[in-house]
């Protein structure tokens, strides 16, 4: 509890420090600041190979910076700057791609798979009634059972084929 | 039960139809984009002549015919070796081209400013040494019809047409093979 | 001279790999052991061949041999030693040469650790990596040889390594990388050959196991420090950006991680067998498309080599017949593959199943996202990006379900077992897992982010079953007598919450400012206070620059003097950021020195970067995991000659 109450009051102290320096950028509020940092990350520099406008010093990464920020303090929200970003340098300038029929694979797929999948293993669990004996090991896997049963008979036994044997032997040491 | 859907060819499938994907892709240049500009209305701008602050152009002057739009910029080293070539097209093919002057310097936000005179001067030098095809340039200083034009450096240019509309976008420079394959078409539609 | 007989030692190396490629195969068919005996011997001499190439390309950079075109554009006199050794494989041609030396080497390690298999599964299994090598070593020989002269007019002097490369990272990552994507070549061709033979039980899987396991441990590995680079060079502030390159080694390793759990499935129940297979191919199949993504340029991506079609194509054709080869093999023999192992839908084995179905979906996400730019623009729809914000957002989703079943897998029986076990434990655990995550993330950043805390909580959960774990099994044996495979999951499973703590916890609570700061300046971020002592000169062997001294104090006790550098490099004519970083167990302090501005002062990028540390901790625990199932002794030679035996 100590812990916190330090915390907290470091908190508080360090909020009321003022600092000295400029900010290259002077925001309107930390909500400003944190649209600002996402969008920079989000849209990506046309020129560059793989970079996003926040991270590279290209002139059009400038410019679509203060753009950015110019656009935001004429109150647009975050979409508004995108869809601005998009009209001028094509939906290559976003890194999030448009939802089509083509790039909904990209959600599509996955889930689907996923979806065919999980399908796929019910049907299995309910055609085969009858499923191997379940183990009498309780929390034991099976590879620890082999681990006994390999220091009791001196040799390693791992084989699958082997594992109602492997399970007897256990039950035996027990 | 009655399925018999082979799920086991189906990776197959998949890559062999990715294989074709990736052999026409080692044949076309990843960088290369069509401009979000095509088909829609030049943008809006009123910027200063580079040779003089007080004639101002507009979409009105600029676009009262067809009309190449050509970006570029003395710094540019590209724009050296299209400069000939614009020069050929403007004299010989009666191609309308104005330049935009784009300035990578000047960024009053963070306390630096282009000297115009120096550019003028720089440019009259290029100019007279390399060919002059520009009807005339205009100073995009803040490179704010660059960004409205979704241009990303020097040179590019674009091709439009009676109506004011994009039709053709190019980055790099534009040398004999790239108009005769790319722009020409495009150039011999609108100027009819 | 010495460049002349790397060459030839390289072609040397490619008349071994037709040898093995066709001979012992020859062997196995006519059921001759003196065929099958060339195996293991011309696998040896593939390695020590290769070895001695790239000793030979190590030799020239080593001594400034500038008549070869290599090193002339990749090095510079100026450059120091252990750079001129990395710059051995930092071009395109290099970097082959350096694959093609751990590819011999997994080769080697096959052969002569080994000799517990059966003869002609042995020889099969040396006859696919054989027939691998042919395709790599023709490929360096025709289109890539690094050892091509540049007589008679040579340079003075080279154009150096660029700068980016000149790191520690640059020596380290390039190798561990190549080593896991080439390693997983081994789990492929236990697989092909299975599939060969026709003969795939599950003593198949346990021999597949540890050569997969390590591969694997060494991607991790590479793939960990290639993420600690980013952030330490690159000067962003970044460990991940889903860039295509980055991409191109995830999807192996996630696919090589669904392998290794399918492959336990395989070897203790013997179910799950065609999958299994299907991931070893696939496993393989990905790291070679990650190759020719990094190496054709089909993509743009910040780190490919300079492109050439004339390459892309030849690795394309390599990659259809490895791969469309490999898939056309699995189509045809994988229906006679039969798992027995029945198991209900609550069990061991389900579980397993549910993590297999969550990585490949994943890789999915990630091919999907790497490919599809290119599809979507080679079909005429246009150009897109695909980054970070829909990466993030499936990566958020996938982990979820994938974490709470890592959470309690371990605990669930093989086979069958009832639902209802599970209930309490679960329940204990995640509200456990939720308190002790509000109470961490309230204390420590007094503010409780949505995304951070479920993040955070996952991590905790998965910690606290695994304990749980092995509490409830030391109730039953000794924790001495627990077989290693099972630390190294108990282990591997820890490691992967400090990532996913680290990612959480680093992604919602780092703070950042930019500022202008003149000598004698201060700024405040998150508690430090960072004052601009002054800006001086420095000069490094190939390099000079600014350097810019800040020392950052907390409460008025100093905790650190940075040095953040720009540095520039002439003869690359190259400008680069050397950030400063003061690491830290919970937090890393990273400056970055940007533009001097005109009216004097400096830009710099302050960061405070909570809990970055843990991805890289964790990266490695789990690599170290993935390593200490080699040492488990179902694993030793002697053992698995044992079973072979019997």
């Amino acid at each position: 509890m100590n812990k916190f109450v330090i915390t907290i009051g470091l908190l508080l102290l360090s909020n009321i420090a003022q600092a000295t320096t400029e900010d290259q950028i002077s925001f309107k509020s930390e909500q400003q600041k944190q649209l600002y940092l996402e969008l920079t990350a989000e849209l990506r520099c046309p020129k560059c190979q793989n970079q996003n406008i926040a991270d590279s010093n290209a002139v059009v990464a400038k410019d679509m910076r203060v753009k950015t920020k110019q656009l935001l303090d004429e109150g647009q929200n975050k979409q508004q700057v995108i869809d601005y970003m998009i009209n001028r340098y094509g939906q290559f300038a976003h890194y999030q791609p448009p939802f089509n029929v083509a790039t909904s694979m990209l959600w599509l797929l996955p889930i689907g798979f996923i979806l065919f999948a999980g399908f796929v293993q019910v049907k299995r669990s309910k055609s085969k009634q009858q499923v191997d004996e379940p183990t009498n090991l309780s929390d034991l896997d099976d590879e620890l059972a082999q681990l006994l049963v390999s220091d009791s008979n001196n040799k390693i036994d791992t084989s699958a084929s082997n594992n109602a044997k492997t399970e007897a032997n256990v039950k035996d040491i027990k | 039960m009655t399925k018999k859907i082979n799920f086991r060819f189906l990776p197959l499938v998949v890559f062999v139809l990715l294989l074709g994907f990736l052999l026409k892709g080692l044949f076309s240049d990843p960088s290369e984009r069509d401009s979000a500009l095509i088909g829609k209305s030049f943008p809006q701008f009123e910027l200063p002549d580079l040779n003089s602050n007080n004639k101002m152009h507009t979409p009105e002057t600029l676009l009262t015919e067809p009309v190449l739009v050509n970006v570029w910029g003395t710094w540019c080293t590209t724009c050296k070796y299209e400069l000939p070539f614009l020069t050929k097209l403007a004299n010989e093919y009666d191609v309308k081209i104005v330049g935009l002057y784009y300035d990578q310097n000047h960024a009053p936000e963070f306390g630096e400013y282009a000297d115009i005179p120096t550019i003028r001067v720089e440019v009259k030098e290029m100019l007279a040494r390399l060919g002059n095809p520009y009807q005339y340039n205009i100073l995009d200083l803040d490179r704010s019809l660059s960004l409205d034009l979704g241009v990303t450096g020097a040179p590019e240019s674009f091709l439009i047409d009676a109506n004011g509309i994009v039709r053709m976008h190019h980055m790099g420079d534009v040398n004999e093979r790239i108009w005769r394959e790319k722009l020409a078409p495009v150039w011999n539609e609108i100027s009819q | 001279m010495i460049p002349e007989l790397g060459n030839f030692a390289l072609y040397i190396a490619f008349a071994l790999s037709i040898l093995l490629s066709i001979f012992p195969a020859i062997g196995v068919r006519q059921n001759n052991a003196r065929l099958m005996a060339m195996a293991p011997n011309l696998s040896i001499g593939l390695f020590v061949f290769t070895l001695f190439s790239f000793s030979c390309l190590v030799y020239a950079f080593l001594t400034d041999d500038f008549t070869v075109v290599n090193v002339a554009q990749n090095s510079n006199s100026a450059l120091p030693n252990q750079y001129k050794f990395a710059a051995s494989f930092g071009s395109h041609e290099g970097s082959f040469l350096l694959w093609l030396l751990m590819q011999s080497g997994w080769l080697f390690a096959v052969a002569i650790m080994s000799k517990g298999l059966p003869v002609d599964m042995r020889t099969r299994i040396l006859t696919v990596l054989g027939w691998v090598c042919v395709g790599f070593y023709a490929y360096i020989i025709i289109s890539s040889n690094p050892f091509e002269r540049t007589l008679p007019y040579f340079p003075v002097d080279g154009r150096d390594l660029n700068p980016l490369l000149q790191d520690i990272g640059m020596i380290i990552h390039p190798p561990l990388l190549y080593m896991g994507y080439v390693g997983l070549s081994v789990s492929f061709a236990f697989a092909i050959a299975a599939l060969l033979s026709g003969n795939l039980d599950s003593t198949w899987a346990k021999w597949s196991r540890p050569w997969t396991a390590a591969a694997w441990a060494f991607l991790t590995l590479g793939i960990t420090v290639g993420s600690w680079w980013a952030y330490s060079e690159l000067g962003w502030g970044g460990w991940w950006f889903w860039d295509p390159v980055e991409n191109a080694s995830f999807m192996p390793w996630l696919v090589a991680t669904a392998l290794l759990h399918s492959l336990a499935v395989s070897e203790k129940r013997n179910a799950f067998k065609s999958w299994t297979v299907f991931l070893a191919i696939a496993a393989f199949s990905l790291s070679l498309l990650g190759t020719f993504l990094v190496r054709s340029g089909v993509i743009v991506s910040v780190h490919a080599f300079a492109s050439d079609p004339e390459r892309g194509i030849f690795i394309l054709i390599l990659l259809a017949l490895v791969i469309g080869g490999s898939l056309l093999l699995y189509s045809l023999r994988a229906g006679n593959i039969k798992s027995f192992g029945k198991f209900s839908i609550f069990s061991r084995e389900s579980m397993l199943w549910g993590n297999n179905v969550l990585l490949i979906a994943a890789t999915m996400v990630v091919l999907m996202g790497t490919l599809l730019p290119l599809v979507h623009k080679e079909i005429g729809l246009g150009t897109i990006s695909i980054g970070e914000p829909f990466f993030n957002q499936m990566f958020t989703y996938l982990i979820v379900p994938f974490a709470l079943l890592l959470g309690i897998a371990p605990l669930v029986r093989w086979k069958q077992d009832k639902l209802n076990n599970f209930v309490t434990k679960p329940v204990v655990v995640i509200i456990s897992s939720v308190v002790l995550t509000l109470l961490w993330l309230k204390v420590e950043f007094n503010d409780i982010n949505l995304l951070a805390a479920l993040g955070t909580c996952l991590a905790v959960w998965v910690v606290l079953f695994t304990l749980l774990e092995l509490k409830q099994t030391s109730k039953k044996v000794s924790l001495f007598k627990l077989p290693l495979s099972h630390y190294s999951m108990s282990l591997g499973h820890i490691g992967l919450a400090f990532v996913i703590a680290g990612v959480a916890l680093t992604s919602q609570y780092s703070v950042e400012r930019d500022v202008k700061m003149n000598t004698g300046d201060s700024a405040e971020l998150r508690g430090y206070q960072f004052t601009f002592d002054k800006i001086k000169n420095i000069e490094g062997p190939n390099y000079d620059g600014w350097a810019a001294v800040i020392s950052v104090t907390k409460q008025d006790k100093p905790v650190a003097t940075m040095l953040a550098e720009k540095r520039f490099y002439p003869v690359q004519r190259n400008t680069m950021t050397e950030a400063a970083i003061d690491d830290g167990f919970f937090r890393d302090i990273y400056i970055s020195l940007g533009e001097r501005l005109p009216d004097g002062a400096w830009a710099l990028r302050l960061y405070v970067k909570p809990y970055v540390r843990w991805i890289w901790l964790g990266g490695i625990i789990v690599a170290f995991a993935g390593g200490l199932t080699l040492f488990d002794r179902r694993y030793r030679n002697k053992n698995v000659a044992k079973v072979t035996a019997q």
